[in-house]
């Protein structure tokens, strides 16, 4: 073997070898940042949807007119079931999250827990009433009732032919007084995504 | 020997490792034992020893076959997370590899990444509606039903010509759409359900041809029936039953194994712009058999030069089961029989027939190539000694007969059909036998299910495993 055949071998090896990491590399992004990989629902969707609807929904007449009646008392919010009538498995418990929170840091109504966690809630009620000091128990009877409940749904439609895919997603969200079940606010929001897929590599 | 010549004969050497088919040790290493070790056995050995038993190029089937376990074991978290492994595995590999497919011309289909058939594709998305529905999970459940929708379109969109539909995962889509109160899109299923049927080789259960009159005359569609030229029952008392109290029980029953596929191997010699002389195993009845073709002129070779020649073909192999039909007891009253709802060995023949031409193509023309290029490389190692060139002889043909390989890739643990029966019930507990038998009567299995609560308007539904 030449010393050049040797010399190009061991520099093949040594570049194989280089390369034969784990594959994976880890870089911390901003949490706010926009991302696409899949084109799925992603944190941005969920983050981005749930602000833009929450300031819509606070900024219309019918908060005005709440504080009126109530005597500039705001409004109690509770976040009724979120439908998923898409074609993910989107993780609506995150999306319920950023519209809850949204809600908190706006100011401008109070909110109550929903069914599930009052359930909760209660239980532990329960348990204090038999285990707790007295001067730390906390009394039943004393929680607050909502005045609104927010409930909506997502969807979406696929339109696709070969490689390339548009998925649109369409969130509505209805705020709904709960003492006469009138709609105060509707509200959507559109995502168009296009999504591109090579038929090819090497 | 020189070092070119060495370089050659590792080369080949390293194709001869490499291209071991793992499908038929796969079906000895962990199918066969299923009934003796147990699901837990068997899943803990696919983990264990999954590069040896799957390799990179089988990643769907060893997500598929994982989500059937987990499916069987009724832990459907589990199921749903694997089967949308396979699902995503499936999506990435839209996009095909130009290396990986020349790879595949020079050695066999087995260097490809597997792709899933259509068939399984569906029996998936079946599988994945009824974790979702037995978890109580009806927005899951939907979600799965518009991605079969979406998968279904592009089959269709591939190839207008096949049959890429299924009965059964249209009736499930239907009792989704029902479950979710969208009563016009479980109209449409119930359509497409009856399309399929007749589309596909069974025929229309009369349970499903209940429902599927008593949905649409609901939904005042029935004339979408006759249309389509289906008698309608002029009474649907199970159907009806079920509306008006919104409770039942849906046992489904998964019996036998599916069909296998094996290699049924050809061989013989290729006179250049002569004949074409093949030999084979007949796999049914162990004959060996013979027949012989026109040979057109190999580029390269002069008229009658005989070459060795030997190629590969998928065949199904059925196994003998000993589950024919199920039958269900519900609080020890008379025992039903759940009608068979799909037919995984005739989806698998359809998907045969489907493909034949093409798999005979590509054999052909990997078969061609390989002969010349074998050809070519006997040239380019010929030397003066008579002894040595009757080696490299010897030695490129039993390479060539070694790389050569049927592409046997198939879902490892379908059952070989699909049964299914709805039982109104009323809210409470209740109880429910199911026997699995065969085809003479005799009792296989007996699966007893104490204490099931059924909840007003509850739907649950039972899964009811004798892959045996």
């Amino acid at each position: 073997m030449s010393k050049l055949f040797k010399v190009c071998l061991f520099a093949s090896l040594a570049f194989f070898i280089g390369c034969s990491d784990s594959g994976k590399k880890v870089t911390r992004i901003d949490t706010n940042s926009v991302t696409d990989l899949s084109g799925a629902w992603n944190d941005t969707d969920s983050r981005l949807v749930a602000e833009e609807m929450i300031n819509d929904c606070l900024g219309r007449p019918w908060y005005d007119n709440m504080i009126q009646n109530k005597g500039g008392v705001v409004p109690t919010v509770v976040i009724g079931k979120v439908s998923n009538k898409s074609h993910e498995h989107i993780n609506i418990e995150t999306f319920i999250k950023d519209m809850e929170r949204s809600l908190i840091n706006s100011g401008r109504v109070d909110f109550v827990a929903n069914a599930q966690e009052r359930a909760e809630l209660r239980t532990e009620l329960a348990s204090q009433a038999g285990n707790a000091t007295a001067d730390t128990q906390k009394q039943g009877g004393q929680e607050i009732g909502a005045d609104l409940m927010l409930t909506g749904t997502i969807t979406s439609i696929i339109d696709q032919e070969g490689g390339d895919q548009v998925v649109y997603y369409q969130v509505d969200l209805e705020l709904t007084d709960i003492q006469s079940h009138r709609k105060v606010w509707i509200g959507d929001k559109k995502i168009k995504k296009f999504i591109s897929k090579n038929g090819v590599k090497l | 020997m020189s070092i070119k010549r060495l370089i050659l004969l590792a080369f080949s050497l390293s194709l001869l490792v490499s291209c071991a088919n793992k499908s038929m040790t796969r079906y000895e290493e962990i199918a066969q034992p299923l009934e003796k070790k147990g699901i837990d056995a068997t899943i803990k050995k696919m983990k264990d020893e999954q590069d040896d038993l799957y390799g990179s190029n089988t990643e769907f089937l060893y997500y598929f076959d994982l989500g059937c376990l987990y499916h069987y074991k009724r832990d459907f978290k589990e199921s749903a997370a694997n089967f949308a492994k396979a699902e995503q595995i499936y999506e990435d590999l839209y996009t095909k590899s130009v290396t990986n497919e020349a790879a595949a011309i020079v050695t066999n289909d087995n260097t490809r990444p597997y792709r899933a058939r259509p068939f399984e594709l569906l029996l998936m998305y079946e599988y994945q509606i009824l974790n979702y529905l037995a978890m109580m999970d009806v927005d899951g459940a939907l979600v799965e039903v518009k991605r079969s929708q979406i998968a279904m379109n592009a089959l269709y969109q591939k190839d207008q010509e096949k049959v890429n539909d299924n009965g059964l995962l249209r009736y499930l889509s239907a009792i989704v759409y029902e479950l979710d109160g969208s009563t016009d899109d479980a109209a449409i299923s119930y359509i497409n359900a009856v399309k399929a049927y007749k589309e596909g080789k069974l025929q229309l259960p009369e349970e499903v041809l209940e429902f599927v009159a008593e949905g649409l005359r609901k939904a005042d569609r029935e004339g979408d029936l006759m249309t389509l030229g289906t008698q309608v029952p002029g009474i649907t008392p199970k159907a009806t039953s079920i509306r008006e109290a919104g409770q039942e029980i849906i046992v489904i029953g998964y019996g036998g194994h599916s069909p296998i596929l094996g290699e049924l191997y050809m061989s013989g010699t290729f006179v250049s712009g002569g004949v074409m002389n093949l030999y084979y195993k007949d796999g049914e009845t162990g004959e060996r058999k013979s027949f012989t073709l026109v040979a057109p002129p190999v580029s390269g070779a002069g008229n009658g030069e005989s070459f060795h020649i030997g190629f590969s073909l998928p065949e199904i192999r059925k196994l003998q089961n000993r589950v024919d039909h199920f039958e269900v007891s519900l609080d020890n009253a008379p025992r039903l029989r759940p009608e068979k709802v799909m037919a995984v060995d005739e989806e698998l023949q359809q998907n045969m027939d489907d493909e034949k031409t093409t798999t005979i193509t590509r054999t052909a023309i990997r078969v061609i190539l390989r002969t010349i290029a074998a050809q070519k490389a006997k040239q380019a190692m010929k030397t003066d000694n008579i002894l040595l060139n009757l080696i490299t002889s010897l030695g490129t043909d039993v390479a060539q007969t070694q790389i050569e390989q049927a592409d046997l890739r198939l879902g490892l643990f379908m059952p070989h059909s699909l049964y299914m029966t709805r039982i109104p019930v009323t809210t409470g507990q209740h109880k429910v036998v199911v026997t699995a038998n065969g085809s003479n009567g005799e009792t296989v299995e007996i699966f007893e299910f104490d204490k099931i609560n059924v909840t007003k308007g509850q739907k649950v539904f039972l899964i009811v495993p004798s892959l045996r």
